[in-house]
């Protein structure tokens, strides 16, 4: 399989014509949309209030951001392949839940005692939940065929209910562990520090470098492309194509439940509603970004500049003290025009092909179509 | 009145899926056998229709309604229209075919459950609202509510006091489009209002979310890090607030006051981390009406206005220990 030509467009193979030109430096304009976006943005609100642009609060930003950042890079996988994952942000809350459970003590019934798993490995239980969550979904559409819309519409309720039906709606409240238990610590997740960085933004930097490693350097980054551009020929070619939507759903699920141990870290307190609506924070990240949802297009940075501008733009709303009605407005408006953005870009980039075509057959650019 | 809070469509739906295998959907089957068979004289069936006991506060209410009820001699069925009107309509049609002798009933809709309530009337079973009201009067028997209004000033009163009048505040709101919020946030401001040396230096609503609460409130913080109150117009919002303080190691200097009584805030007032929450008396409320319900069945009429208004309590680290889960403990 040839990779697909996501950081190669076809605007890099133009004549050096005026109309090449142009076309070039309105394309990089495009394909740095959302980089832009940002930065005017943080200017925009740098003026409006000096509290802005401050390390202090870059931080506490960014620490926002993550969160929607880590759910926006297992999206962005899944969307990839040209699916969807709707289940992610009730997969934050069962995630909440599971860590609540572990951490308060699990009853084994049948052998009357009751467990206090260390922090590390309540961790890995519910990592490997939202790992096993994913992996249903990803049975869904693969042996049983669903479409990724429907299964992960279902597992959105299936994940939900299981959160409330374990807690019995209830929050789990103190999540801090106790020290002759030693199962403490697990707050040092959503709230510690490394090199006077919060761990949830290193955690994203760790998200985002194996995912940029996966999708840039590994096969398998190259069978996720090419399963979103053509799934037929990818299967043609060799590609084992239903294992490697599993994994997709699997990556996923894995980062819904980080984003799920950070929030509930963070709060020390872990509610069976959390998460809700997150799904689709996510999806408006990875669409900021650039990639498309019909698959095949897309890659890490723009996953993380999407999230990046979505997070900004709240806070700073916020800071301002907007009215919460307009903050919606704006987030929904911010969508919609990067959409827009999207689709003129590949007109540019149609065009573009077109006129590298034409000036390949003829001498004269100037026949190529203006 | 707690409305959809916390609850969103999502929730409820999920929790419809869900929950009808796990036994909730059964629950309106699993009537107590203890009363003599129903139909007699004594006794008789009560059904009670609650919006989704996964809220521990519409369990309390429940719980409390289905106590009173065998107490007083009565079948109870227990149910959950989980927000939704058009299964309160069955709930309150299963309900008339069985031929309750009353429905306690918080209901789904001040609009959507005129209807159902209308029918329930027609067929003779007279219907005692709690919690939240209807858009009509004459059709319930009874409709006993919280008084919000009441319940705000007193957490601003408090809230007030706490800060000795004067000082930067913030306030977290509720979901702006629920009533509740709306009439919350008017509680705080007429008695806020009245002391001009308490400036409120943002506003902004976090949904009756303790996440958002937290990521609004560490902004918030951001510009205005020399505040000296937050209020909520709800607790989870409240120890959302609480988390976003504790992390900026502001909590001692700051009071946070919330409003619903909630046994997690609760707690955090006996740790000091909160000063204060108004406590609606959910079980209070629905052990009124099944008792109206019990005098209304044996001699045919009411005693009280339709519309019955309770006051909330104000919860303090100085009466904290009295109360248990939305009720004074007994």
């Amino acid at each position: 399989m040839s990779a697909p030509t996501v950081d190669a467009p076809a605007t890099s193979h133009l004549p050096a014509t005026a109309e090449g030109r142009r076309l070039r430096i309105v394309n990089l304009l495009l394909e740095l949309r959302a980089f832009i976006a940002l930065i005017v943005l943080i200017i925009v609100f740098s003026i409006l209030s000096d509290s802005y642009l401050t390390w202090d609060n870059l931080v506490t930003m960014t620490r926002h951001v993550a969160i929607n950042a880590i759910l926006a890079i297992g999206m962005l996988m899944v969307i990839l392949t040209a699916g969807i994952d709707l289940s992610v942000g009730s997969i934050v809350g069962l995630a909440g839940v599971v860590a609540g459970v572990l951490l308060e003590g699990l009853t084994v019934g049948f052998l009357d005692v009751r467990l206090f798993p260390p922090v590390w490995a309540v961790v890995l239980i519910v990592l490997a939940v939202g790992a096993g969550v994913g992996a249903i979904n990803g049975a869904l559409v693969t042996r049983f065929g669903v479409a990724p819309f429907i299964a992960t519409l279902g597992m959105l309720y299936v994940a939900r209910g299981a959160a409330l039906l374990i807690s019995g709606g209830e929050t789990y409240p103190n999540l801090g562990g106790s020290p002759e238990l030693g199962n403490t610590g697990f707050e040092k997740l959503g709230s510690g520090e490394i090199l006077t960085i919060p761990v949830s933004i290193w955690l994203m930097v760790l998200f985002a470098a194996l995912a940029t490693f996966l999708t840039r350097k590994a096969p398998f980054g190259r069978w996720v492309y090419a399963i979103g551009g053509n799934e037929r020929a990818s299967e043609l070619a060799g590609v084992n194509v239903n294992r490697v939507k599993r994994r997709v759903y699997m990556i996923s699920g894995v980062c819904a439940a980080m984003a799920g141990l950070i929030i509930a870290s963070e709060l020390t307190s872990a509610a069976p509603q959390a998460g809700e609506t997150f799904e689709l924070n996510a999806i408006a990240a990875v669409v900021i970004g650039g990639t498309s949802l019909a698959g095949g297009r897309g890659n890490v940075r723009g996953a993380l500049i999407g999230a990046f501008v979505i997070g900004f733009l709240a806070d700073g709303l916020v800071i301002l003290g907007v009215s919460t009605f307009w903050q919606i407005v704006i987030k929904g408006a911010v969508i919609i025009l990067a959409v827009i953005l999207d689709q003129s870009q590949q007109r540019i980039q149609r065009r573009g092909a077109a006129v590298a075509a034409a000036s390949s057959i003829s001498d004269n650019p100037r026949a190529a179509p203006a | 009145m707690f409305h959809s809070h916390t609850r969103k469509l999502l929730v409820a739906l999920a929790t419809a899926a869900t929950l009808a295998v796990a036994g909730c959907g059964g629950d309106d089957e699993s009537s107590s056998s203890s009363a003599s068979g129903g139909g007699g004289e004594e006794g008789g069936l009560i059904a009670i229709i609650t919006p989704p006991v996964e809220n521990p506060f519409f369990k309390a209410e429940a719980d409390a309604a289905k106590a009173k009820a065998e107490e007083l001699g009565y079948e109870t069925s227990v149910a959950s229209h989980d927000d939704d009107p058009n299964k309160q309509s069955e709930l309150i049609d299963a309900a008339i075919s069985r031929k309750a002798k009353a429905i306690i009933l918080d209901n789904a809709g001040a609009d959507a459950s005129i209807g159902p309530v209308r029918k329930a009337k027609d067929a003779g079973i007279p219907v005692f609202l709690i919690d939240r009201e209807i858009n009509a009067t004459g059709i319930a028997t009874a409709q006993i509510v919280s008084n919000n209004s009441q319940g705000a000033q007193l957490g601003a009163q408090e809230f007030v006091k706490a800060l000795g009048g004067k000082g930067k505040y913030v306030e977290l709101v509720g979901k702006e489009s629920d009533t509740n919020a709306g009439v919350r946030s008017k509680g705080y401001a007429d008695v806020i209002g009245q002391v001009p040396a308490l400036k409120r230096v943002a506003r902004q609503s976090a949904n009756w979310d303790q996440q958002e609460a937290f990521t609004k409130m560490e902004t918030i913080l951001q510009r205005n890090r020399d505040i000296d109150g937050v209020i909520a117009g709800n607790d989870t919002m409240a120890l959302g607030a609480v988390a976003a303080l504790k992390a900026a190691n502001l909590l001692d200097k700051v009071t946070v006051v919330g409003f619903d009584g909630s046994p997690d805030v609760i707690s955090a007032i006996k740790k000091g981390e909160a000063r204060a929450t108004v406590l609606q008396p959910a079980a209070l409320i629905a052990e009124m009406a099944v008792e109206q319900a019990d005098e209304f069945v044996k001699t045919g009429k009411a005693s009280q206005p339709e519309k019955q208004s309770i006051d909330c309590e104000l919860v303090t680290k100085d009466n904290a220990d009295e109360y248990g889960v939305f009720a004074k403990k007994s």
